[in-house]
Parts: C-alpha cells; structure tokens; sequence
C-alpha cells in the first residue's frame, strides 16, 4: 500500500500540516513584536515592528531568573536519576538477579502514578524539612517522574548492546562492575545521552510540584512563571508572547540538533524490533 | 559465579546486581510508595492546614504539651500580675489558677506524661524548637479532657466577669488573660479522625462526578481524536521523502514545550477579544461569536480538547511511525499476491501488527489526559462553573485553595484509584508485550 514516491499532492498535505502546527507559534511570535496597541488587531504583520514587548517581559517578571531555576533543577534532576537509572537499567538487563518483571513492573507502576496523589504527603514533607522555595525541594518530587522514565528507556539501550563484548570482557577476567564501568556504559552513551534529553525535558515542564512547592517568585520555574504574567485584571498579551518566545527558543535548538536522538528515546520504549 | 580466589573483596554478579537496583528501589519506596500510604491515611483524618485544632492527624484525643506548657506558663504570669494590678479580682483569678493547678496536678499523676511534660517545658525554656510530634502530641485517657474543657469554660466566664467590672488598661490585661485561658483549653485536641467520611461526602457531592466525567470525557475525545489523526498521518508520512528533518522537528515542538506555556499561547489564541483562532472560527460560522470559546461550558471543553490535540498528536504519529517502520515490507508483498486491496490490507496486515504499539501508545496516552492539571488550570482554571474542572484540578483547589488536606487527599486517592483500574485494564490487554524481552526470561 505504500508508494514510496512522494507526489505533488503529498508536498501540500505535508505543508498544510506543518503549517497547522506551527500555526500557534508564528502567531505568537508576530505578536511579540506588535506594539501595544496593535494587539487586539488580526493583521498577521506590524508595520511598526517593536522589542518593547520584549523589554517589558523580562523587566516586569524575573524571567531569566525563572530560566535559570528551570535549568538548575532539570539539570539536578538528570544528572541524579541518570545515575540510579543506570545501575538499575545494567542490573535488571545484563546481571542474574531475581524478580527483574516484579522491578520492571514496579517502575512503570510508578511512571503511572497520578502527581495528585502524592503531592500533598511530599509537600508536607518538604515544608517540615525547609526546603519549601529551593532547588532540592522540586529535585526529590521530579525523582518520581524522571527515575522510572530513565530506568525504562535506558532498559531499552542497555538491551541493544552485544553480548560478545561483555562475555571477552568476563574472560579477560574483568570483575562485573569493571565490565559495567569500561565496557558498558562507553557503549551505552548515545542511548544515556538521548535519556538525559528526554528527562531533562520532563522536569523541564513539570507544573503541579512547581506550582505547590516554590510559591515565592524568586524560586519559580518556568511553566509556571510564565502562568503567572497575567494578574487578576489584565492580561498583557504582549508581554506573553514575548516571554513565550524566549522561553521556546532554547527548546527549538535543543529539537533542532537532537531530533534522532529525542526520536529514538521517544519510540524506543514502545515498539520492538 | 563466585568471586575468583584469590582476589580482595568484590561482589559477585548477583550481589552485584541487588546493590544496582537498591538505590532506585529505595528511591521509589520513598517518594512515591511511601506517600500514596499517606495520602491515604490523611484521606482519613478531617485534616486541615489553615485551622490550628485541626492540623495535626490525631486518632484519640489528646494534647498538646508545647500549647499547654506555653500557656499554662503565661496564665501563671498573668494571674500573678493582675492579683496585684487589680486587688478586686485576685480571688477569681487565684481561684482560676488553683482550677489550672488541681488539673495539672492530676495530668502529671502519670509518669509518662509527667516526664514528657519536664521534657517539654525545658526545651520551651531553652527555646528549643519541638519537632518531635510524637513527643509534642500526647494521648490523654479517660475524662481528663473533657473535665478540663469544661473547668475552662467555667473559669472563662468568671475572668471575663471581672473584666466587665474593670475598665482601661486593666479590662485589656484581663482580656488576654481570658484569652491564654481558651488557648490553654484550644491545646486539648479531640480526634479529628473521621475514617471513610471524606469518601462519602464526596462520593455525595455532584461536583465530583461533574469532574470525574468531565476527565473521563476529556480522556476518551481527546485521546481518539490523537489516535486516529496520529494514525493518519504516520501512514501518510511513511514513505522516503524530501524534508523529512524539517517535518520532524516541527513534530516535536509542541511535544517539548512546557503544557502550562502552550496552554497560555492558546488562552491567547481562543481570547474572545484578542485571540486570531476564535476571530476566525466566528468569521467562518463554527461559533456564534468570538467570546463562546472560553465562556461557553461546551466552547471551553472544545478548546481544552483542541489544544490537547494539536500538543500530543505529532508526538502520537511519531510513535505509530516507528511502529509502522517495524513492519517488513515482505508482509505486504504476501498479502498482495493474495489479492488484497489497500484497505485489505490495512485491515489485515498494518492493525494487527501495530496493535501493540497502538496499545502501549493508548496506555501511556489515556493515564496521562486522565491525570491532565496543568493544561485545564492555565487555560480555564476549570470553569467555566466547574465545566471543565478535571479530578487533579478539583484535588488540587481543595489541597492547596481550600487548604483542606484530608478531604483532598481522599480526592487524590480517588484519582489514583481510577488510575490503577485502567493500567490494569490495558496490562490485561498488552500482557507481556508491555515487558521488553530481557523481562521474560
């Protein structure tokens, strides 16, 4: 059923979906750089394109500084559960242990779990201990997101490695966590390095704990920074889609230049070859 | 398997193996078992963080020693200071603190109370901060508290009768002595645990079916809708083609950016007055004006689905392409020499194929809407009237709004509930195709 050419007609759908999807960002980048008045009009251009947007989104919020929190607690997050997730990942693939479908089943049972259900145990946890509006404070909730994400898609990689190499490794006499250590995880990189993109992500956009957990604004990420540009009475539209567009451009890159990588993580757990 | 002889100390491959996965394990234990548990104790208890009786999980009544030291000390205080402030009064208040006295004294006649109340009252005057509760919060038997409570009551009332009999200064102090007196009192705690009754009143109140089939219908829309144009377009897209990259990664934008920041960019694109989509879909005839979208009980649940949609369906296509390209080719060519048509072999060769990759999609897909927060609390807030709420923003306003977190987290438990039975209905379904290989053996 498949032709493998591709006709006129496929090109049109294919610019046609494209465009859909990428409608809402187009649109919000040229109003980004309407000036005020201008924002209630359905014109696609300005003619008198402005940053002032721009200028007002990042001096009325901390925006960087939200960007910054993001950055610093997604990257906590990654390189903390990469490290667990890898060991458990070599263990439960590569070494005889017992009960590997009940861990496996216990990790992607909670990768089910719905955030609300621990949210307030965990947050209660995190003010007795005074890490409310910190960087730790979000890291512990996010181990319960990204470590079984991590664990079931490094089990993915780790599985694709040859076993000939490990077997010559336990010949030359190599102790099984020197097989792991210089044998496994050199071979493993691309598969931990397309993990750690994808994890990154998932803490990167996390809301729920975001929003109970660091109230004041200093400490705030940024989904959940950008949902507080608007206050009760306005909502300054502009200032929006400007701190929108900030916020997307370092995604586009990161999408731009991993985009085999983030595929592969991405069906690497749901199909099998 | 064993270590080599020879060798110093190291792990053979299983042992090797229990301390890899350890840590994880732990990790789940702790942030994700431990606290479902107590989410569902909590659910239990009338438990509440913005009323002082009610902030602690208490099972039989009990008290309060850091209150009852702390206020027992400035009664005393007060009673002394006044006794000589206002000589008219000092045989009720001398009275009042002999009431205080008896009380305590048959407190204290038990020896474990009487240490944890020594202890107590000594960290108080270092003041040390008391975190232990289980120090802090001790159970009192018999009828010591309601006999307290009501010996209060009565000393409450002569206090304040005096009060009335003074006047400037004088009637102020007497008054905070009547207050530390019901703060005393306010350190007895009766039980606030009321077993099943947040579940019930609950599962009582329509707001939460509203909610539950608000998510339910949310899920099964927008999920469908995913699947089918998912499946769509990974079987237009299946073919060598220019541009590939490009179609990619505008496939996985939407994919990668926050929810809470797509469900802003559309709360601008549906706004009745500003937003291009509602203008246009009015302009065309789809709504009846521009303002239905975000103000309309069906218009608001139409632009939830609808941003849902555009966000997940590339990352949908993108898993069922991966899963169409794991189909040989050779099957096809079987099935065209037996003479099947497209649709034939749509129907024949292609779903059955991708079932499981059709299934692990659904799975993970329908938990995820079932949970959906972020994209109903930014882009309608669950209005409007609670037409859109879903069960995690209804949970949440009663945790973190109403500040009431024994009644929430029944809400929660509820959600997790309704989780677990649908992993269990899929798990049935996908069995072991859920598990890679390794798990198998």
């Amino acid at each position: 059923m498949l032709k493998n050419q591709a006709g006129i007609r496929f090109y049109i759908f294919l610019a046609i979906f494209v465009f859909l999807v990428m409608f809402p960002f187009i649109w919000i980048f040229l109003t980004s750089l309407k000036p005020q008045n201008e924002l209630t009009s359905f014109a696609w251009f300005t003619s008198n394109a402005t940053l002032e947007s721009y200028a007002s989104a990042i001096t009325t919020r901390p925006l960087f500084r939200y960007m910054l929190n993001s950055f610093v607690v997604s990257g906590l997050t990654t390189v903390l559960s990469l490290l667990i997730a890898s060991f458990t990942a070599y263990a439960v693939t590569r070494l005889p242990i017992r009960g590997k479908t009940l861990i496996l089943g216990l990790v992607l049972a909670s990768s089910m779990f719905p955030p609300i259900a621990i949210l307030s145990p965990i947050f209660n946890f995190v003010t007795d201990t005074g890490l409310r509006n910190s960087y730790i404070g979000l890291v512990i909730p996010y181990i319960t997101i990204s470590l079984p994400l991590a664990i079931w898609i490094l089990a993915t990689f780790f599985q694709k490695i040859p076993w000939e190499l490990e077997e010559s490794a336990k010949l030359d006499g190599a102790t099984p966590f020197q097989t792991y250590r210089q044998i496994i995880l050199p071979l493993a990189t691309p598969g931990i390095f397309t993990t750690a993109i994808l994890v990154f992500v998932a803490a990167w956009n996390e809301y729920l704990f975001a929003l109970a957990i660091n109230t004041a604004d200093a400490w705030r990420t940024i989904p959940v920074g950008i949902s507080f540009y608007q206050s009760e009475y306005t909502v300054p539209w502009g200032d929006i889609s400007a701190a929108t567009v900030i916020v997307t451009i370092p995604i586009v890159i990161l999408v731009l230049i991993f985009q085999r990588r983030i595929v592969s993580g991405l069906t690497s757990g749901s199909v099998k070859e | 398997m064993a270590g080599k002889p020879g060798r110093k100390f190291q792990l053979n491959e299983k042992q090797l193996g229990y301390a890899m996965v350890a840590p994880a394990l732990v990790l789940i234990l702790l942030v994700v078992i431990w606290p479902i548990m107590l989410s569902g104790w909590n659910s239990l208890f009338d438990y509440r963080l913005n009323d002082p009786t009610k902030s602690e999980r208490i099972m039989t009544e009990s008290l309060n020693l850091e209150e009852y030291a702390d206020n027992r000390y400035l009664v005393e205080q007060g009673v002394n200071e006044l006794s000589e402030a206002y000589p008219e009064g000092e045989e009720t208040f001398n009275e009042t603190w002999t009431v205080v006295q008896n009380h305590h004294e048959e407190l204290v006649a038990e020896d474990a109370m009487a240490s944890s109340y020594q202890e107590v009252n000594s960290m108080l005057n270092d003041y040390e901060p008391i975190t232990d509760d289980n120090l802090r919060i001790q159970s009192i038997d018999g009828s010591w508290g309601s006999d307290f409570e009501a010996a209060m009551d009565e000393q409450i009332e002569a206090v304040t009768a005096v009060q009335q009999q003074a006047d400037g200064d004088t009637a102020v102090e007497i008054g905070y002595l009547a207050a530390q007196l019901e703060n005393l009192q306010g350190s007895v705690l009766s039980s606030n645990f009321v077993g099943l009754q947040n579940y019930a009143d609950y599962l009582l109140d329509g707001r939460t079916w509203t909610a539950l089939t608000n998510t339910t219908f949310f899920t099964i829309v927008s999920v469908g809708a995913e699947l089918i144009i998912g499946l769509g377009v990974a079987l237009l897209i299946n073919r060598t083609f220019k541009g590939r990259g490009i179609v990619r990664a505008s496939v996985l934008v939407p994919w990668a950016i926050p929810t809470a920041v797509a469900a802003m960019m559309w709360s601008y694109l549906f706004d009745g007055q500003s937003g291009v989509v509602a203008h246009y879909m009015a302009a065309v005839g789809l709504i009846s004006d521009p303002g239905a979208l975000l103000t309309t009980a069906s218009g608001s649940m139409f632009s939830i689905i609808f941003a849902d949609v555009w966000k997940t369906t590339p990352y949908m296509a993108l898993l069922l392409l991966a899963g169409l390209q794991t189909i040989p080719n050779t099957q096809y060519e079987a099935a065209e020499v037996d003479g099947a048509g497209r649709v034939q072999k749509f129907f024949f060769v292609t779903l059955p194929l991708l079932k499981s990759a059709i299934l692990v999609a659904l799975l993970f897909r329908t938990l995820d809407a079932f949970r959906v927060f972020d994209l109903i609390y930014v882009l309608t807030g669950g209005g409007p009237a609670n037409a859109t709420e879903s069960i995690s923003v209804f949970a949440y306003k009663a945790l973190f709004e109403q500040q009431n977190f024994g009644a929430g987290s029944a809400l929660s438990v509820i959600v997790f509930v309704c989780v677990a039975i649908i992993s269990f209905i899929f798990v049935k379904l996908l069995g072991s195709d859920l598990f890679p290989e390794r798990a198998k053996k």
